[in-house]
Parts: C-alpha cells; structure tokens; sequence
C-alpha cells in the first residue's frame, strides 16, 4: 500500500509538473489523439499536415512558450485506446492541451480524464452536439450536423424545393442531420415525403434509389460517412437516372476534397452544405492551400484539414493568454474570434463550439483540373443549433 | 408486381458482383481447401495495379485490366512457390494465421504507395450509362459484371468438369499422394490453380469496384462478404457460390426494399438460418 | 509439465507446482511491470484486459477445438451488461462483473445452442453472423445503448467502497490483474478436471468420445457458455476501465484479433494465450509509436515468421531451442 502510494505521488507530481525542470518549463506539450492507420487513417493525416502548414506558418513558439506536438494513433473508432492514449499523454508526457479527436466515442471517453485533471480538449472533427455537454474543457473547431443540416432545409425550402426525400446512413450522425434537415425544410413550408435510413455497411445503393424516385420528391437530401458509401452513393445517383429525372441532390460532407477527384465528372453539379471547401476565395485560405501544397504535395485540403489548422490557432491563442493554466486557458478562449481559411469564425461562450459560416456550394471542375466545391450562397454566423435540442 | 421486379433485377445484378468478387476464393478455399484469408488482397493488387494504369498511365479500361489480372497472376506463382506450398500443409489455424500475415503485408505495401483513400478505376463512359429495360434503368456496367458473370461460370465448369486439368485437380485434392503415385504433378496442378484463383480475384476487383470501391484496406473490410458467399454456396462447389452469390444478393436486395430498417439484421438472420439448416452450405460436399 | 498438469492420475490438478507457476509468474510480472512502467498503466491495463479475453477464446478454440469468429459478441455483451448496470442499477464494479460475466453466458448459451451444432467453415460464419446482428441490434437500440455515439458515463463506484479508480490507473491495473489471476486459477481448474478432459477427447476425436457416451454436443455448450461468461468479465472490465461502451465492441476485426493472439501464442496451452496477447500487443504498440503510417508491416512479418518458424506458437519457442540447441 505504501509504495503504491508513493508511486501514485511520483506520478501526480509529473502529472502536475511539480518535477519539471527549468528547461521543460518552457516547453508546452499538446497531444494529439487520431486515427494514422486503418481504413479511417485519412483523419490523422490531414490533422497532421494541418498542423505542419500551421507551424511552418507561425513557428512553434509563442509568447515565450515552445510548443510540442506528440501524436498517438488508436487506430479508427476505439474508446479504450483512446482513455488509454489521453492517459499516458497526461500522466507521462505532461501535455497540457490535447488536440485531434475524430470519432466521437474517442472523444466521449476522454471527459472525465480531462475533466479532473483541467486540461482543454481542442476536438478537430467529431461532430455530435452533446460532446460538449460532457465536459466544460472541451472546446471544438469542427462542425455539427445540426450546424450544416438546418442551412441547408432553409435554403433548399426557399429555393425552390417542395418536396424532399431524405436518405441517411441509418447511425447517429445520419438521424442527427435526418432531423436537423427535416425540421428546419417543414417549417419553411417544404414537405418531406418519406425517410430513408439506409444500413451503415451497404455499398449497393439502386435499391434505395428506385424508392426515392418512386417517392415522387423533387430532391433527395442525404448523409453518409465518407469513403466507399459516399463514392457508391452518388455513383448510384447518377446511374439509375435520378439526375436526368431532375430529382436534385442536396448533401453534406459527400463531397469531400479527398474523396471528390475519385466520383469523377459525375459529381459535377451536386449541390452540398458545408462549412469549408478548399476553393473559399480569401488571401487565408488560398495561402494555407498553397503551404500545403508546398509541404505536402498532392494532398488536398478538406474540413479535417481546417478544424486542425484553426484548433492550433485556439490552442496557441489559449497558450499565449494562460500557458499551461488549463482553467485560465479555457475562459480565454470563450468568446474569441480570428479569421480563418474558411471565413470569419468565433468561440461560442456556452457551447464552447465554433460559430462560423455554412456555405451552398456546387461541384465544379476548377482551373487546375480537379473538382472542387465552388461556394454561391452563405448562411451567415451559424453557431451549433443542435446544442439546446 | 413492378417491385417484386426490380428486386429481381438488382438482386441479381448485386449478386453477380459478389459472385464475381468471391469466385476466386471459391477455387482457392473451395477446391484448393486452404484458408485463404489473403483473397481480398489479390483483388485488391489487382485493383490498385487498375487505378493505376488507368489514371496515371492513360490505358484505357479493357488493356488497363488485363494487364493487371495479368500481373496479378504473374506476382501469384512466386508466392506460390515460396510461401503459399508450405501453407498448404499447416492446420487450419497455421493458415489462418500465415495468410493473415500475408494480407497484412499487401495492405501495408497498398497503404504506403498509393495511401487509404478509394483507388478510382477509370472506366468508359458507357459504363456508367442508364440502360433503359422497359419497367426500369440499369447502369450498363451492371450488365457488363452479369455477361462477365456467367462466362466465368461456364469457363470454370468446363475447365473443372471437361479438361484434363479439372479431373487432375480434384484428384489432387481429394488424394495428394495417390494422384502423384499415379503420375500427376500435383505441385504444377496447385501452382495453376492457385494462380487461377488469384487472377480471378483480381478480375473481381476490379469488375466489382464499381460497387465496392478499391482502398487499402479493401480485403478486411470485405473479408466477411467473400467468406460468406462461399460458406453459404458450399465448399468445393463453384456452382454453388454461384447460387449462393445470387441468392444472397436478392436477399440482401429484397432487405433493402421491403424492410429496410432491419434490413441487416434480416440478412445475417437469414443466413444463420440457411447454415443451420445445411451445414455443408447450399451444394458443398459433406466434410 | 503440462503434461503432468493434465494426466488424469493427479487429482488435485490445480494445487501441483505445474498449474501454479502460471499464475505465479503473471502475479509477479504484472507486480513487476506495475513498477517498471508506472506510467504506461492504462496500456497495460488494455494488455490484461484482453489476456482475459483471450483466455476465454483458449477454452473453446485450444481446448474443446471449436473454432469460431465471433468471440466479440460475447465480450460486447458482457461490456453493454456492465454499462447498464452501472448506469441504471448500481455502480459496485464486482456487481459490474457478476452481470458482464452472466450477459456474455446468456448470449453464449443461446447462440451456443446453434453454433456448437456446426462445424468448420459453418460455425466460423454463423459465429460472424450472430456478432452482426448484435452490432446492428445495438446501433439500432440507440434509446439504451447511445448507438455509434456510445453508450458515455458508465462509473463505478470504488471497488469494495475503499479503492477508487484513480486518474493515473492504478486501481484499474491492479483489479484487472486480480481478475485475471482469478480467470487464470478458474481455467486452471476447468481445463485440469474430468470435464476438462473430455473436452480434449472431443478435440482430438468427437465421434470417439461420443462413443465411449461423453454427451458431446452438451459439453461443448458448457464450455462454451463457460467461456462466454469470462469473454463477458472481459468486455465489463473494458467497459468499466474507459468508463464507455461503444459498438466496436462488436467489431469483426476484434474476433479475429483474438483468434490471431491465441494463434500465435500457442492454442491449447492457458499460457500460450498469455503470452500471445502481450507479443501481440506489444509489438503493436511499439511499432504504431515509431511509425503510425507502417506498423501493419511489422505485424504482418511477425505472423509469417512465427508460423513458419513456430507451428506451434511462441510458446514452443525455449523447446525448440532446446531441441536445436541437443541437435548441435
């Protein structure tokens, strides 16, 4: 018992930093927890060359501070490496920030932990509205599926759309954006003829698109994860003749920029809410694409990319106001505002969850030959309207 | 009457592309009788070879795949000879263990390359085409995987049942020692016949990724799905994956249309009920 | 010695030297690595978490031959029982345990009563069948399970009202290897009694066994359902250590992880599964530290190595250098 004892001071000691010598004082260290390998790998390396742009950018030292980026893989959607991996970032490494966060039962796992040992969480993506509630110290730079499914009801029930079946990956983000879309298009004077929840794991989609063309809608609204079922998806949408009988597509995230080059001329012409393409016109964003580029050829910005680059920026914005003060840091960074590449964003003081632009955009091919989502109309300020649900 | 239809149509059509995907492991598991976990990732191989010829090197469709199953085929025979002789003598577990160290090495190599995201096949326009068939549209690369679906089925029926390979090979397998006794080189028999599962494999892959798009990590994610259709149709039946492949694939169609809220969970029900019913899958010989 | 463990001549199996040097030498090394790696508990608690997942598979696969692919339904259930008790009912985490242990049975006996009737690659399939209808079921069920989200807040209170679980993970450590030394002991004893025998019988020949009137199919759901029951420990420790249950309790891959581990510690001995688990995941964690892109290839080499080298697992690893060491 003794001993125990003793090692569990040792260790809460360095948890604390109470050993830290003067050199590491200065160093302050984040940790990032994603997915680097598996299927879901994606998520990790655009955090990772987000961060890289972001540090090339600013340098890693601010306000005297030098700032230190330790990654730790779990592997895709796995809560208990996730605990583990915020564990022994805490308890080991002493970090005094963590960052990344891609699934949301990763994310979900790590509130108590963050909880009692007063650490800010910066979350890059996971996207349900009730992480938030779960503890006070997290902080997001993502997006929810209220946040973009509501504009896109509004704009669709005002232009144009009467009639709207909704499809949806048949698992909690796809009922989120299912009700956030069908609320918002009902009370805009829009009908939803029928709902569709669509098994998670299927790729074969004709089935589903023979019902909502006997549905008798004039669009279908849809959410589905990223990779094989998006790319199957709008393939189907296109192939069975959906398009040609003038049914239109509004989406989400389907036409993401590392997925988009792969649908191919199909994808032209759909129509998706979103919070961020790599084609926004502003000095930021075409600088921060340019830097990507230049460090990384080939990749391609998307929402993972840009929910990293401005989770950074909070982070050294909270490093600059408080240091390692995890409490301090967290009031600092309520209310704060900065420009972003995907337009003018700012921390929601309740929420703690990023208010910023939801744009209509359409896939296009761009000058360089690659699709890209050209944004035409904005829904201003929109904080996470699914927080109060 | 139209819905009962379309089921059809689309059962059939998905069906065909399971059948297609898993044909080769119905020669490698089925006859060959070794747990070929690693099935995925000759389809896969042949996949990422596909994305590449076709979207770096401007082949075009046609070349671009059979220069990868080509290839596919090729990369085969050494595995064959080094790795894949031993594995055919190791107890089940060994080969489960042995071809999952196997698949992991394709995927890491995939992985490293070419990264996680989907390798697009650039196939003709016509492919994605409506074709109009009265009551209903069908993309016509649907009916490309259809005609390529019963021509392998024909070619592998004939090859198995009327050559000289096909008696050589099912003498092989149901008695190594008596066959070599007899003067059958059953060393060249497997190495064919391995290289025929991976090429078909690899065809499948291909022809399929219309439907299940290539990524590194296609061989796990789909593992289920090949094993599946050949546990249901029967080991050592291709005729029997065939069916199965069909029948699976209406099911899983029939799920979607009419209950599509358990639509899963009636699927795997379904088999449950299918396997406990025939423990030797639809037309496998007993064990 | 595991012979001399096993010869039915020696009646009180699990009190001779040859059945308690196992469980010795995990109590020491746990103990050991405890003080070596203070701040890698929450790994290592991962490692012992899934020894006794592993374990459970070495009863059925090892011993009784029966080999399945859907060991994760088990452990999920046991993980959701776990979470359910301690959200609605109480949050005592042996209460956790007993209800983890009795939901992974439950599931056990009433697939069992299907799958033990199976063979071969039909018992693989109806075993990967069950687990994805209780993944669908519990995405389906989000008003109790959370869905894809999870299923958040599951806390236990402290383990015998005195020892909470601490942020460092010590608590967590130490009951998760007195749980595994007890599943150990538990094994032990199964695998070292009449029952235990009979299941090798059936192992090395059903139709034998049947023969000389063992009920075979009705041993093979008692050790199935014994097995599920401690898949199900399993699944309520994870459950109870990260404080969540998500749906990749059910994953596929988490069955055929567990089937690879036992394989290549060495299937048919308890501590074969021990040492399988920690190589396994050992090297999987250093390899993901110094390159998260590339691991796969570390692993994907291990596997072949260790089936081309070691038929038999790393477990026969010190015979056979003994035997090439004779040879010299």
């Amino acid at each position: 018992m003794k001993l125990i004892k003793w090692t569990l001071c040792a260790a809460l000691a360095a948890a604390t930093g109470v050993w830290s010598d003067a050199a590491a004082a200065d160093t302050i260290k984040v940790g990032v927890i994603a997915t680097f390998s598996g299927p879901n790998a994606i998520w990790g390396k655009q955090f990772r060359e987000a961060i890289d742009v972001y540090l090339a950018e600013h340098g890693d030292e601010i306000a005297g501070h030098k700032v230190e980026f330790i990654y730790k893989d779990v592997g895709g959607p796995n809560a208990d490496a996730s605990k583990a991996a915020a564990q022994e970032l805490l308890v080991r490494d002493g970090v005094k920030y963590l960052a990344g966060f891609d699934f949301t039962p990763n994310t979900i796992a790590v509130a108590p932990l963050i909880k009692q040992a007063k650490v800010p969480a910066v979350i890059f993506n996971a996207g349900t509205s009730s992480i938030n509630k779960q503890s006070d110290y997290f902080l997001r730079t993502s997006f929810t599926l209220w946040q973009i499914s509501q504009p896109a009801g509004e704009w669709a029930a005002k232009n144009g759309a009467k009639k709207v079946v909704t499809a949806v990956s048949d698992y909690n983000p796809g009922i989120d954006a299912e009700t956030a879309f069908s609320k918002a298009f009902e009370k805009n004077g829009g009908a939803i003829v029928e709902h569709i929840r669509m098994p998670l794991q299927t790729t074969d989609f004709a089935p589903f698109m023979q019902r909502i063309k006997n549905s008798g809608a004039d669009a279908v609204f849809t959410f589905l994860p990223a990779g094989p079922a998006t790319f199957a998806f709008t393939k189907a949408y296109n192939e069975n003749g959906l398009k040609d009988a003038g049914i239109a597509f509004y989406g989400t995230g389907e036409t993401d920029e590392t997925t988009i080059d792969a649908l191919g001329d199909q994808a032209i012409g759909l129509v998706t809410s979103y919070h961020y393409s790599d084609a926004h016109d502003s000095p930021l964003n075409q600088s921060f694409v340019a830097k990507l580029n230049e460090l990384h050829p080939g990749s391609r910005a998307n929402m993972a990319s840009v929910g990293a680059y401005d989770g950074v920026h909070l982070i050294y914005k909270m490093i600059e106001a408080a240091g390692s003060d995890g409490a301090k840091a967290l009031e600092a960074a309520k209310g704060l505002a900065w420009e972003s590449p995907r337009g003018p964003v700012k921390i929601d003081p309740v929420s703690r969850h990023v208010v910023q632009n939801v744009y209509i955009r359409r896939v296009e091919r761009g000058v360089d030959g690659h699709l890209v989502n050209r944004e035409f109309a904005t829904i201003p300020n929109v904080p996470d309207l699914g927080y109060e649900q | 009457m139209s819905v009962l239809l379309s089921i059809l149509v689309d059962g059939v059509a998905y069906g065909m592309i399971l059948f297609m995907i898993s044909v080769g492991l119905s020669i490698t598991m089925g006859l060959m009788r070794v747990i070929n976990l690693a099935h995925g990732g000759f389809a896969l191989i042949g996949g990422a070879i596909a994305h590449v010829l076709t979207m770096f090197f401007g082949l075009s469709f046609i070349p671009a795949s059979v220069l990868a199953v080509m290839l596919v085929v090729a990369a085969a025979a050494p595995m064959e000879r080094l790795l894949y002789r031993h594995i055919y003598g190791f107890d089940e577990l060994g080969q489960v263990l042995a071809t999952v160290g196997i698949v992991f090495l394709m995927i890491a190599t995939v992985n490293l390359f070419l990264g996680s995201t989907i390798l697009p096949i650039r196939s003709p326009q016509l492919f994605a085409a409506p074709v109009d068939l009265g009551f209903r549209t069908l993309p016509f690369h649907r009916l490309v995987v259809i005609a390529a679906g019963i021509l392998v089925l024909a070619g592998l029926w004939l090859l198995i049942e009327k050559t000289r390979f096909g008696i050589y090979l099912r003498a092989a397998v149901d008695n190594k020692n008596a066959a070599a006794s007899l003067g059958i080189n059953t060393a060249r028999i497997y190495l064919v016949a391995f290289c025929l599962g991976a090429g078909l494999a690899a065809l499948g892959g291909i022809l399929g990724a219309e439907l299940l798009p290539v990524e590194a990590y296609y061989p796990l994610r789909y593992m289920v799905l090949f094993l599946i259709v050949v546990a249901v149709g029967g080991l050592g039946s291709v005729l029997g994956s065939f069916c199965a492949a069909l029948g699976l694939g209406i099911l899983d169609t029939f799920g979607r249309y009419m209950l599509p809220d358990v639509g899963t969970i009636f699927f795997f029900l379904a088999i449950i009920m299918v396997l406990a019913l025939r423990p030797n899958g639809l037309m496998g010989r007993a064990q | 010695m595991s012979e001399l463990a096993t010869r039915p001549s020696v009646r009180t199996a699990a009190l001779s030297l040859g059945s308690i040097w196992p469980v010795a030498v995990v109590a020491l090394g746990a103990g050991a690595a405890f003080f070596l790696f203070p701040y890698d508990l929450a790994f290592l608690t991962r490692i012992v978490i899934m020894m006794v997942f592993v374990l459970s598979f070495d009863l059925i696969l090892g011993y009784a031959g029966i080999a399945t692919l859907g060991h994760a339904a088990m452990y999920g259930c046991g993980a959701y029982a776990a979470g359910l008790v301690a959200l609605h009912i109480s949050p005592d985490p042996l209460l956790g345990l007993v209800f983890g242990a009795l939901g992974g049975a439950l599931i056990a006996w009433l697939s069992g009563l299907v799958l033990m009737r199976a063979h071969g690659m039909t018992l693989l399939m109806i075993s990967i069948a069950v687990t994805m209808v209780l993944q669908e079921a519990a995405s389906k069920a989000r008003w109790l399970t959370g869905g894809a989200d999870g299923l958040p807040g599951v806390s236990v209170s402290p383990i015998f009202g005195w020892f909470e679980f601490d942020f460092v993970g010590q608590v967590a450590f130490i009951y998760s290897v007195c749980v595994l030394v007890a599943v150990l002991v538990f094994c032990q004893l199964v695998v070292g009694s009449p029952f235990g025998l009979a299941l090798k019988g059936i192992k090395g020949s059903p139709s034998r066994m049947r023969a000389i009137g063992t009920p075979v199919y009705r041993r093979k759901v008692t050790i199935y359902v014994l097995a599920g029951a401690i898949a199900g420990i399993a699944g309520a420790l994870a459950a109870q250590v990260t404080g969540l249950v998500g749906i990749e309790v059910f994953n596929f891959s988490l069955s055929a992880d567990v089937m690879v581990m036992l394989i290549l510690g060495g299937a048919g001995r308890l501590y074969g599964a021990i040492i399988g688990t920690l190589i396994f995941m050992v090297v999987h964690h250093v390899a993901a530290a110094i390159d998260p892109f590339n691991w796969l290839f570390v692993i994907g080499a291990m596997l072949l190595v260790v089936v081309f080298a070691l038929p038999q697992g790393l477990i026969s690893l010190p015979d056979r250098l003994i035997r090439t060491f004779r040879r010299t």
